[in-house]
């Protein structure tokens, strides 16, 4: 009898077995709704960025900062902190670069600050981190750049002496 | 509008000129004349005063007081100036709240943060700023923040005894022998959000209420002069989030209007449409409140369910639930995809099915209609007396709604219809937002199909009609705009300077600080047990409350 009983419970709880559950999405990994204009965390592109320092001056909280980079021109680049800002998409309104802008919060991550999968959870900054053989093979061409310009100084310089010199 | 101009031209006025459809601009010359035009302004018609807001002018040394009256049922407004001298000693004026009671908070808040005096007011108490700004006027120009803030460190102590007094004078203050007590509610009271009502009662008879707020004041005003005209955006929809679209709309039309420019159809159609769905987002958090403060949570989480169908096609076209930051000057900020509409309707859906169900179990809810039917019930007379708008205003069966008075946007070519109340009790206000909330889903079925038959037609192009271009420099100027927001009427004060990047100076005027004054009013010789009642019906935010 007893026997019967436990069998009959354990069908009646082995149904829900057979039964689909309505949540379908683990949402920990996964929006349930995720749409490609979300503003998410920001993707910086160092390559294209400018250094027109235009994002920093519209951004209502002061949340980013310029980092120094180390070359002549276009020699900054935005760095968000990602506590204070609040994802409002003006720095990506005013990023002037074309195609495709240097700073973007679109289609950027959801699940940024829901505990567990930040990178570290104690580091709310976006870093540019830029590979030490990018920032050589730019300040190599900087230097060749330089290089050719006063080459070209120079010969300019030249041909204006032989000029004179003729004209004389 | 003509017997007005009489009236004013009794007096020294250096201008009095149109201003817009429905307003007239003055400004008188002596401050000695205001309680005597005011006087007659009230007998004339013009009996709410909408705000008060004063205006610092560092250079000309001159405070300038911005009053805004209001007639509801004519449709006459009137902007009326005075300059004071800017010198603490000498910026003082006559009080008008003996004429106009709705003026009480915003002297009090004038006061404390400008330092300008009413004279004969009942009670000049600083409202809003905290015990640590006492003595100063934290928005006058010549306010150092920086100092300010190092002073709250080194004289934490006197601001924590000055609160520990505070207790204590509750105490001596009161009759020992009866059982007189003052009581917090909130701001910990879960249906009280962060405001604290002071209130003084003998056992649960309410004897008197004094609400002090002041909690969630983020400074917006101020902040907004630090940014410019497009990140201002960011502080003004932070009014609160519930209808944050409506606030943007506000502020956008006064930079517009400055600026001079005129926005596209397209633009101002979808400022409808986006509008019109926070509107509706906030209406359900409205509705729920309502309920949530009653004891019955279920109607906040059905509500909630289908919000969120509206709150995903604000997070398609804007890339964020509820900070949208989607208006800005010169028009709407995305593009709209039109696929975007498939979702839209899919949440219009969920509403159609959903909404008979809600209206069965809980707008004629017979429990609901015991309860509330006649707690706090405020009559028309009291309406216009204290400047209520909005919903409150609508269910005493006032017929104001700014959207169809001084209609913005593309307001002007929709059909719309004044949805009144009756009586002007709890219940009525709760009844009313729900019929708001049907009529803004058919604003939004209107809004929507226009919109559709223009991009069919070739008449709007949805990808690149929303936005023209503001210039970044404004010229010397002010305007005021008014939007019918979820809560009631928002107006923005908006002063530039010449080649502004930045506003000078922005009033907003928040329709629940109106409706937080009422609280002593509705409550008193009432019991306890009203208080979450009337506070949740009075549709209150404490987000526009502070600012």
């Amino acid at each position: 009898m007893i026997l019967l009983d436990i069998l009959k419970r354990t069908l009646r709880v082995a149904k829900a077995f057979a039964i689909k559950s309505p949540a379908t999405k683990d949402i920990r990994f996964e929006a349930m709704h995720n749409p490609s204009r979300y503003r998410g965390e920001h993707k910086i592109n160092y390559e294209t960025c400018i250094g027109c320092d235009s994002c920093n001056k519209i951004c209502p909280t002061g949340a980013i900062t310029m980092k120094k980079l180390p070359f002549k021109k276009q020699n900054i680049v935005p760095e968000v902190n990602l506590s204070v800002c609040v994802f409002c998409g003006l720095c990506e309104d005013v990023c002037p670069t074309k195609p495709e802008k240097s700073i973007v919060l679109s289609g950027g991550r959801y699940d940024m600050l829901t505990g567990g999968w930040h990178k570290d959870q104690q580091d709310f900054w976006e870093n540019v981190d830029i590979p030490q053989s990018y920032i050589d093979a730019r300040l190599e061409k900087e230097e060749a750049a330089r290089v050719k310009k006063e080459l070209l100084a120079k010969k300019k310089a030249a041909e204006l002496e032989a000029n004179k010199e003729v004209t004389q | 509008m003509n017997k007005i101009r009489n009236i004013l031209e009794d007096f020294d006025c250096e201008y009095i000129e149109n201003y817009k459809r429905v307003w007239l601009k003055t400004k008188l010359s002596s401050k000695d004349d205001l309680l005597n035009v005011a006087q007659k302004l009230k007998i004339e018609g013009l009996s709410s005063l909408s705000t008060v807001s004063p205006t610092d002018f560092l250079e000309e040394n001159i405070m300038e007081i911005n009053y805004f009256f209001e007639d509801l049922d004519t449709k006459r407004n009137l902007w009326l100036k005075v300059d004071l001298p800017r010198d603490e000693k000498l910026c003082e004026i006559e009080s008008l709240t003996p004429l106009f009671p709705s003026a009480n908070w915003h002297e009090r808040e004038a006061f404390s943060m400008f330092g300008v005096r009413f004279l004969n007011h009942p009670d000049l108490r600083d409202i809003i700023k905290s015990k640590d700004f006492e003595g100063v006027y934290p928005f006058r120009l010549d306010f150092d923040w920086e100092t300010h803030e190092k002073d709250i460190v080194n004289n934490m102590n006197k601001i924590v005894s000055s609160f520990k007094k505070e207790q204590e004078e509750n105490e001596v203050d009161l009759d020992t022998d009866s059982s007189e007590t003052i009581l917090n509610w909130g701001p910990t009271h879960p249906a009280s959000g962060p405001i604290r009502l002071r209130v003084h009662c003998d056992g649960e008879d309410i004897i008197n209420i004094d609400p002090d707020i002041g909690y969630v004041w983020r400074a917006l005003e101020h902040l907004v002069t630090k940014k410019d005209f497009i990140g201002a955006i960011v502080s003004v929809e932070r009014l609160c989030f519930m209808d944050n679209i409506n606030s943007m709309v506000g502020y956008a039309m006064a930079v517009e209007e400055i600026a001079g420019v005129e926005i596209t159809p397209f633009a101002k159609w979808m400022r409808v449409l986006l509008g019109e769905v926070a509107r509706i987002s906030s209406h359900f958090m409205g509705l729920g409140g309502f309920f949530n403060n009653m004891g019955l949570h279920t109607l906040a989480m059905w509500n909630m369910d289908t919000r969120e169908f509206f709150l995903d096609f604000l997070e398609s076209y804007s890339g964020a639930r509820i900070a949208t930051a989607s208006v800005e000057p010169g028009g709407v900020r995305y593009g709209l995809d039109m696929t975007m509409f498939d979702e839209l309707q899919k949440a219009l859906d969920k509403f159609d099915t959903t909404i008979d169900e809600v209206e069965a179990i809980f707008v004629n809810n017979p429990t609901m209609k015991l309860r509330a039917n006649n707690v706090g019930v405020l009559s028309a007379d009291e309406i216009y007396k204290y400047g209520l708008s909005g919903i409150v205003a609508r269910a005493s069966g006032v017929k104001t709604d700014i959207r169809i008075d001084e209609p913005y946007a593309a307001y002007d070519e929709l059909d719309l219809k004044y949805i009144t109340q009756e009586n002007g009790s709890a219940k009525d206000r709760f009844v009313m937002i729900f019929e708001e909330l049907k009529h803004s889903v058919d604003i939004i079925k209107q809004a929507k199909a226009h919109i559709q038959k223009a991009v069919d037609n070739k008449e709007m192009d949805p990808t690149k009609d929303h936005l023209v271009k503001v210039p970044k420099k404004l010229p010397k100027g002010e305007a005021i705009s008014r939007v019918e927001w979820a809560r009631g009427e928002v107006l923005m004060h908006l002063v530039t300077q010449e080649k502004a990047t930045s506003p000078y100076r922005l009033k907003m005027r928040a329709p629940s600080f109106n409706h937080t004054m009422m609280l002593n009013h509705l409550l008193k010789g009432q019991t306890l047990s009203d208080i979450p009642l009337i506070f949740g019906s009075l549709y209150v935010c404490q987000g526009d409350l502070d600012r």
